[in-house]
């Protein structure tokens, strides 16, 4: 049996005591980042990230993963106890975890949120097993005019579907890709946009970039904002936790529907564990019997997210590790720690580095393992993890910002620059820019560039390639009726809420 | 909120001048090239032409539609930046140890508000668990103390 194999072949790899170690390590330090609110999964990835580059890379993306979906776990506490999404994918969690908290169910609904977020975990990795290899042989295949069409087809997803303006979200994937030109060409050697700094001709740190635009710009707008808010019911004993049978009655199928949305929103561009939660929780109010149950405490509206954040955390990795293709920031930062070490992200990654592949995999079932042993004996340790006030806080972060950055090369440029990207990304801010786009844009632009450049030699230079071509149509087919959809709905939403506008002004004359 | 979106307006207008600064500067400066057989300019190019076409856009949409007032924050960036930038600065020439401090105590005055006792310990804290960190527990060669003079 050839999954056998691999799946012992996966074993082997993640049950090394170093892999193992670094697992632990990585699904520890997301479960303490997704408690804590004002610190995001992608400011705790690119703190590790400089890690990367002493471990092995099957080592670093166990640890850069397990911080991902560990989050996943972490997130939910602060959800129920404050009120507060300890991180984005958490925020419709707090609609009726909280008020389950405040009658006295804050063990039940962590309990239960725990096994709920294991369970959709589980259906991910499965998922993430049997389809990540099809999908790899269909797309070997694949020329420079397929990858070329298929990056814009996931970055224009990326930018289109994520709640905000499209049009905001597509010029900050170009201004990323624009970025990512930053030093020698790979083609003809030529330096671009240094202005004469030898620092710049390695390219943009990713890592300089990634903290400033994420870290840096999210400390700066959450110092006085967020502190060590009241915890709610702080006691949360092995007894409290004990969930009745209705409980656990009501729970079946909500999270059999929420890792189902889970999965299959995971592995779009652009939406997801943040749409797949809400979607999940929209989806369970909809059909409930008694919908105004939620919003008060229903076990459903806890439990039927959470399963469809963990799922889509694990088959999010479907598109980056079969095609090398990420749908989110955090996935292009674990493009990004492969292309460090020199591997080529692709379909033929999963034949070329079975190792790796397959030991990242077995990797996920030992650290949901371990997020289970972490989140339920040890809830009380985060807890109390709840109350270290935001001014200790940000201070530390800034510093292991500072000392990580400049690791990387020993070099006090790369420091100037998390500078730079830090202002950048807070000016982002300002304007209401969206940040990860530009991650990935940055990530994948050098890429996209070596594609764009080969398809067009190999059809001397004629355009007509990315439509002749059978698979490249459809991609760039499915890419224009995106663009054609957004533009569509954004006319729509704009008349509507003119129409609106007018009413109100009709009738208050 | 204002009557139009002036936000998006400057937002817009931000994007497409880089944007154009970009696509001028790659095909003055580089080789463009032919599209058959592109030089290190053509991509750029390409790339901020794109960028000024959706600079323009958001412009002109968010001329005809109302718009929120952005909160601007002026000192917590300052001291944030400023700490980081302190970093930079010290860290060949003194080592870690006053760098460290330095962000501890500037990053800390975004605060606005003085906690002597909670700072002293909380630098304290960090001068050692970097210490303890990053020489000793990963090994790394920079120096914690350097007088450059």
């Amino acid at each position: 049996m050839d999954i056998l194999a691999n799946v012992s072949l996966g074993l082997a790899t993640a049950l090394t005591p170093v892999n193992l170690l670094y697992c632990f390590l990585g699904v520890f330090l997301g479960t303490v980042v997704g408690v804590i609110p004002g610190i995001g999964v992608l400011t705790a990835i690119s703190l590790l990230f400089p890690l990367t580059f002493y471990l092995e890379p099957t080592t670093a993306l166990i640890m850069l993963a397990g911080v991902w979906y560990g989050t996943g776990y972490g997130g939910r506490t602060a959800s129920i106890l404050l009120n507060i999404p300890g991180s984005a994918a958490n925020a419709v969690t707090c609609l009726d975890g909280y008020p389950m908290a405040r009658q006295g169910r804050a063990g039940v609904a962590l309990f239960m949120t725990t096994m709920a977020s294991f369970f959709g975990g589980c259906v991910g990795i499965l998922v993430l097993m049997l389809f990540s290899p099809i999908i790899a042989s269909y797309a070997l295949s694949f020329g420079s005019a397929e990858y070329f069409a298929l990056m814009v087809l996931g970055l224009v997803a990326a930018s289109t579907i994520s709640e905000g303006s499209a049009i905001k979200a597509l010029g900050m994937v170009v201004l990323g890709i624009i970025f990512g030109t930053v030093g020698m060409d790979s083609q003809t050697a030529s330096a671009r946009f240094t202005f004469g700094m030898l620092d710049l001709l390695d390219g943009l740190s990713l890592i300089a970039l990634a903290m400033g635009i994420f870290g840096v710009a999210e400390i700066i707008a959450s110092v006085r904002r967020v502190d060590g808010g009241e915890v709610l019911d702080a006691k949360v004993s092995w007894a409290s936790m004990k969930p009745t049978r209705d409980d656990v009655k009501r729970s079946w199928f909500p999270v059999m529907r929420g890792s189902t949305i889970g999965t299959l929103f995971g592995t779009l561009p652009g939406t997801g564990p943040s749409v797949a939660s809400f979607m999940a929780y929209a989806i369970e109010k909809r059909i409930a019997g008694q919908p105004e149950r939620f919003g008060k405490g229903a076990i459903e509206g806890v439990m039927a997210p959470e399963s469809a954040d963990n799922a889509a955390e694990q088959t999010s990795f479907i598109p980056t590790l079969s095609l090398g293709i990420p749908g989110s920031a955090t996935m292009a930062l674990m493009l990004g720690a492969l292309m460090i070490h020199g591997i080529a992200p692709g379909p033929s990654l999963i034949n070329d580095q079975p190792a790796l592949f397959w030991g990242l995999i077995m990797s996920f079932w030992i650290g949901n393992v371990l997020l289970v042993i972490l989140n339920v004996p040890l809830i009380g340790l985060w807890v109390k993890l709840l109350t270290i006030p935001y001014h200790l806080l940000y201070p530390s972060v800034l510093v292991f910002i500072c000392i990580g950055a400049y690791s990387v090369g020993y070099s006090a440029f790369d420091v100037w620059m998390v500078v730079f990207f830090g202002l950048l990304g807070y000016v982002m801010r300002i304007f209401a820019m969206p940040a990860a786009p530009m991650l990935l844009g940055f990530v994948l632009g050098p890429l996209m560039e070596e594609h764009f450049r080969r398809a067009m030699l190999y059809s001397r230079g004629d355009f007509a390639t990315f439509v002749e071509r059978p698979i490249s149509a459809v991609i760039v087919a499915l890419t224009f009726a995106l663009l054609v959809w957004t533009v569509w709905t954004g006319i729509r939403r704009a008349r509507t809420r003119r129409n609106t506008e007018m009413d109100d002004g009709l009738t208050q004359s | 909120m204002f009557e139009r979106d002036y936000r998006d307006m400057a937002a817009g207008l931000l994007m497409a001048a880089t944007g154009g600064f970009v696509a001028i500067y790659a095909s003055t400066q580089y080789n463009l090239g032919t599209f058959r057989n592109m030089g290190p300019g053509m991509f750029p190019m390409l790339a901020g032409s794109v960028l000024v076409f959706l600079g323009g856009l958001l412009a002109v949409t968010a001329f005809f539609r109302a718009g929120p007032m952005p909160k601007i924050r002026i000192s917590t960036p300052i001291f944030i930046l400023a700490s980081i930038a302190a970093f930079a600065l010290l860290i060949r020439n003194f080592g870690m140890l006053p760098a460290v401090l330095a962000v501890t105590l500037i990053a800390s005055l975004a605060e606005l508000k003085m906690r002597p006792v909670s700072l002293v310990l909380l630098a304290a804290g960090l001068c050692l668990m970097t210490w303890l960190i990053f020489p000793l527990g990963l090994g790394l060669n920079i120096p914690m103390l350097r007088w450059p003079f």
